[in-house]
């Protein structure tokens, strides 16, 4: 600690801070413009000079300066006013003053700044700015004219988001900041850069003279796609969401957001939203009341009990308290078929790591990864799946010169940043690689085997993966593996991660297995500043894992289910929150089961291609709608707050759920939601110690920042198959989409409007196809048409192409391999 | 779109095998993108925005950092240069002993101002800072060719001798 005095005032501050943080963190106000919180020191813009009395004679910028023992700081006095006023006035010289219609007049600080030091007029005169306007893409604007420089958009895209869109370009008094080649802005669209701007130069294209800040009302709350948490703030007009708001005061994300968070929100807005119940007459859905669509509900799920039985299929994006009342619900009907979507497609993600951890959780909290020595990063989709760990892993290498491992079938986001290490495998063949770095360890006695479990077997099962096996069936160099494993052994803070979804079904449980297995031989699972990570596709993945949104022993499965319907074994199946259509693998055999199945009801925001072949129609609210909570994936349970009302009489899932219970006799009666979440306490023991009306803006952590696994058992060993072909196909999640809910969202949509097939330069050119073409994708006897996307992320014989979209119906050709063989052609 | 900057309009068709071997000589020394571009536009000329991706590429640099380097170094090209680059000095000597009437005399005979080249690619016009040569002044340089104490007719000479080579 280091003792200085500012303004007369006594503080002993970290030896690391800098005047700036110093005097901010005890109450004294510095002006800044080029100062970020999370973002390196940069001294552009000088308007935080001060006097310091050790350093006499000059200004000292107090966010570069580092504090020293017995500095005296002053932070106002005539001679820095005046600077300040100079500085201001050299920025107003070229500025262009359009406050009127700038949105953002009220919240600039420029303006701010302008306004607090009285800069009425202006000593120097210059011509104004006269730059064109970037209005080529549907998010982000950027208005040169108003930049005042300072760097933080360059900054943050570079140290934070790892993309690196815009530069500094020309020099003295023609500089500016461009994209490469000064074109229009074509990037991820996370918007990053729009929080940071401190004047009007990046502005949210949708937010466009819809309100000023002031009038907004903001509301915190959890963002309702991935499972990484993050909070959002609403900023609120009329009961309407005009825009996200930037916060890094509260929650786990520091302010940052990926494009869905941003921009995503317009779908809670679709005039598309279901707004009353349908029920199906004459084969038509038609509108009805309530009380009509739910009586025939409980009389559908009656009659169907009393025959073949219902089934209940879940969305992983309902609060906690929903799906607890789902649970109990299914038990009013009388069913144990009950499950999520995790059953169909990644349940073998948990089962995987429950055998070997003893936990179904993620073993650490993300804030740790950031100070991680390495972190290994399985299937590169992690940036695609979850941004914003993508942008703490990006800060983990930035700052704390962490290693990235990346072991994936193709190039990513994360193969980019620096020194990361990219263990480059044959398509669905990151299992064998897990198990190859597993073998290294054991072999060369770097493995940690106190205290574990079925260090023989798994020695005598990885006979068969040995660095140079493993590099032959995978293509990964057998050195690169060794230097992986090592690394990997010798790191006193790792983070091994895996995400997991409904495009990623196969092998689900091996390689949560496989990664266990990894994460114990090194010693990761309880270690402080260690863990493995599980990262669930939903808002509350977790949340339907701890809540145990499962069959009962009696129970169908939602496989099950499904095949059960298809094959005349099932009456009723209720599908809340889930379009089983378009997002569970084998189109054809969903069809079928929801064609056949006697009575279908489907609730849902939205008419889905599901909820089009129901008999019953219950219209959902959205994430911003509700009042609970979901569980992230580092299970920290966080409020989720209801911003806006929903649309015409559609109702929370939760209200629904009491309404139906009590239509069917049962006693759910719905007491808000921090009565439920302590019954949930009773069913589920990680969150009985929890008080919800405590939930504080950090959220809760169930089971502390390290957990404990209850077991360290290694487990089976298995080789991902091989599948042949020259050209191979996986499916996968796309950076901008998140489930099918994100093609309602006009952000996402207007940047990524439709389902492609990635595939690389060299094949590209091998079959003669542009950037854009409409090619013809062949495979599992399914032919379809797909927009090409030619770069550099995908290895030559490999493609890529995600799921979220309707049209493109990616999932009637994947039926849940890792791996389909294709022919590609124009 | 996350690859969007990478698969931008490459609109120019050129053969990369120039600047790849530039690129293998430094590939492995950390800081190397001055003496790459410079490399490259050893070979090309100029600097061709095919090549600025295959850099950003391989050296793993943004594409809009070596942009931000383009841009701020005068030294680097990026349009199609002339054979011979006439630099004509508008320093504080040359400019008293009348630069900026050689300059416009090569205007007038060539059709090209400042940072401008001719349509045949066989003239660049630069004008320049100091060149260092004050005692020849008004200097112009040709290459590497430098003509001191000019006026109007000898400027033409020059010219002339140019234009009558290759």
């Amino acid at each position: 600690m280091v003792n200085l005095t500012i303004d007369g005032k006594q503080i002993t501050v970290p030896k690391t801070a800098t005047i700036y943080e110093a005097a901010k963190d005890n109450g004294i106000h510095i002006p800044v413009l080029c100062y970020a919180k999370k973002l390196l020191p940069y001294g552009a813009c000088r308007i935080c000079l001060v006097e310091v009395e050790q350093m006499k004679g000059r200004l000292i910028p107090s966010c570069t300066t580092p504090v020293t023992e017995g500095m005296v700081v002053t932070t106002t006095s005539e001679e820095i006013v005046k600077v300040r006023k100079t500085v201001l006035e050299f920025l107003l010289v070229n500025h262009v003053v359009e406050c009127p219609v700038c949105d953002k007049a009220g919240e600039c600080d420029l303006q701010d700044l302008t306004y607090e030091y009285e800069v009425v007029t202006n000593r120097f005169k210059g011509e104004k700015f006269d730059l064109p306007t970037d209005e080529v893409n549907p998010l982000i604007e950027r208005n040169m004219n108003r930049c005042v420089l300072c760097g933080k958009c360059v900054r943050v895209c570079d140290e934070v988001v790892g993309y690196g869109s815009y530069s500094f370009i020309n020099r003295g008094f023609e500089t500016k900041i461009a994209t490469a080649f000064d074109r229009g802005l074509n990037c991820e669209f996370c918007g990053q850069c729009v929080s940071m701007c401190p004047v009007g130069a990046l502005l949210p294209r949708p937010f466009k003279f819809k309100a000023r800040p002031w009038q907004l009302k903001e509301v915190d709350t959890v963002c309702g796609y991935c499972g990484n948490g993050c909070t959002v703030t609403l900023g609120l007009l009329d009961k309407k969401i005009e825009t996200i708001r930037f916060n890094d005061k509260i929650g786990v994300n520091d302010g940052n957001l990926c494009v869905r968070g941003r921009f995503g929100y317009s779908y809670v807005n679709s005039e598309d939203r279901l707004t009353k119940p349908l029920v199906r007459k004459n084969d038509q859905l038609v509108e009805v009341e309530w009380d009509e669509a739910l009586q025939a509900v409980a009389d559908g799920f009656v009659k169907a009990q009393e025959g073949k039985g219902v089934g209940v299929l879940s969305g992983a994006r309902l609060t906690n308290e929903e799906l607890f009342l789902l649970k109990n619900l299914a038990k009013t009907i009388g069913t144990g078929s009950l499950d999520h979507s995790g059953g169909e497609c990644y349940k073998g993600v948990t089962e995987g790591l429950f055998e070997t951890l003893g936990v179904k959780a993620s073993t650490a909290t993300f804030p740790q990864i950031e100070n991680s020595d390495v972190v290994l990063a399985i299937r590169n989709d992690f940036y695609d799946t979850h941004p914003v760990v993508g942008m703490v892993i990006n800060q983990a290498i930035r700052r704390n010169n962490a290693q990235l491992l990346v072991v994936a079938d193709k190039r990513g986001k994360l193969s980019k940043l620096p020194r990361a290490k990219t263990l480059l495998s044959g398509p669905g063949l990151e299992l064998d690689v897990l198990n190859g770095l597993s073998q290294i360890m054991l072999e060369e006695g770097l493995a940690k085997t106190d205290g574990v479990e079925g260090v023989k077997p798994l020695k005598q099962a990885l006979a068969d993966f040995t660095p140079d096996k493993v590099a032959a069936r995978t293509g990964v160099d057998a050195d690169a593996l060794r230097d992986a494993a090592r690394q990997l052994a010798g790191a006193e803070r790792a983070a091994i991660m895996l995400a997991y979804g409904l495009p990623y079904t196969a092998l689900s449980k091996e390689l949560a297995v496989a990664a266990a297995n990894l994460a114990l031989l090194a010693g990761i699972p309880g270690r402080e500043g260690s863990g493995i990570y599980l990262c669930g596709e939903k808002a509350n993945s977790q949340g339907a894992i701890d809540l145990g949104i499962l069959p009962a022993a009696d129970g169908l499965g939602a496989q099950a289910m499904l095949d059960a319907a298809a094959s005349g074994k099932l009456d009723a199946l209720y599908v809340v929150g889930e379009d089983p259509v378009v997002s569970y693998p084998d189109r054809d055999r969903i069809e079928k089961a929801l064609d056949q199945v006697p009575f279908l009801v489907v609730q849902d925001i939205f008419l889905s291609s599901t909820a089009a072949k129901a008999d019953v129609v219950l219209p959902a609210a959205s994430f911003a709608e509700k009042e609970g909570t979901f569980t992230n994936a580092e299970r920290r349970i966080q409020r989720v707050r209801a911003g806006v009302p929903s649309p015409g009489e559609a109702k929370t899932d939760g209200a629904i759920f009491s309404m139906l219970d009590a239509k069917l006799g049962g006693s759910l009666a719905f007491t808000g939601p921090a009565a439920i979440f302590a019954e949930i306490g009773k069913d589920t023991p990680a969150y009985a110690e929890i008080n919800f009306n405590e939930i504080g803006p950090q959220g809760v952590v169930w089971g502390g920042e390290t957990l404990q696994p209850a077991a360290r058992k290694l487990g089976e060993v298995t080789a991902a198959p091989l599948v042949e072909g020259e050209y191979r196909l996986v499916t996968g999640s796309a950076l901008h989409h998140s489930g099918t809910t994100s093609t309602h969202a006009k952000g996402p949509l207007a940047v990524v409007p439709e389902a492609f097939v990635e595939l690389s330069r060299d094949d590209a050119a091998t079959l003669g196809i542009k950037e854009g073409d409409l090619v013809k994708v062949k495979g599992n006897g399914v032919e379809l048409k797909l927009k090409a996307k030619v770069d550099i992320r995908m290895p030559n014989g490999v493609l890529f192409a995600p799921y979220h979209f309707k049209e493109s119906g990616v999932n009637r050709m994947y039926k849940g391999e890792t791996v389909i063989p294709v022919t590609i052609s124009k | 779109m996350s690859e969007a900057v990478e698969t931008q309009v490459q609109e120019e068709e050129i053969d990369l095998t120039g600047a790849n071997e530039v690129i293998d000589k430094y590939i492995d020394m950390p800081g190397s993108l001055m003496p790459v571009l410079q490399g490259i536009q050893e070979f090309y000329g100029y600097i061709p925005e095919p090549t600025v991706h295959l850099t950003a590429e391989r050296l793993n640099i943004y594409t809009s950092q070596i942009y931000g380097v383009l841009t701020f170094y005068s030294q680097f090209h990026m349009k199609p240069r002339g054979k011979y680059i006439i630099r004509v000095c508008m320093g504080t000597a040359c400019h008293v002993k009348g630069a900026v009437r050689i300059g416009d005399t090569i205007e007038n005979r060539l059709g090209i101002g400042h940072a401008e080249t001719t349509e045949d690619l066989k003239f660049t016009v630069e004008h320049v800072a100091c060149i260092g040569a004050c005692g020849m002044a008004p200097v112009i340089m040709v290459n590497e060719g430098t003509y001191g104490s000019l006026t109007v007719q000898k400027t033409d000479e020059v010219i002339d001798k140019y234009k009558n080579m290759d």
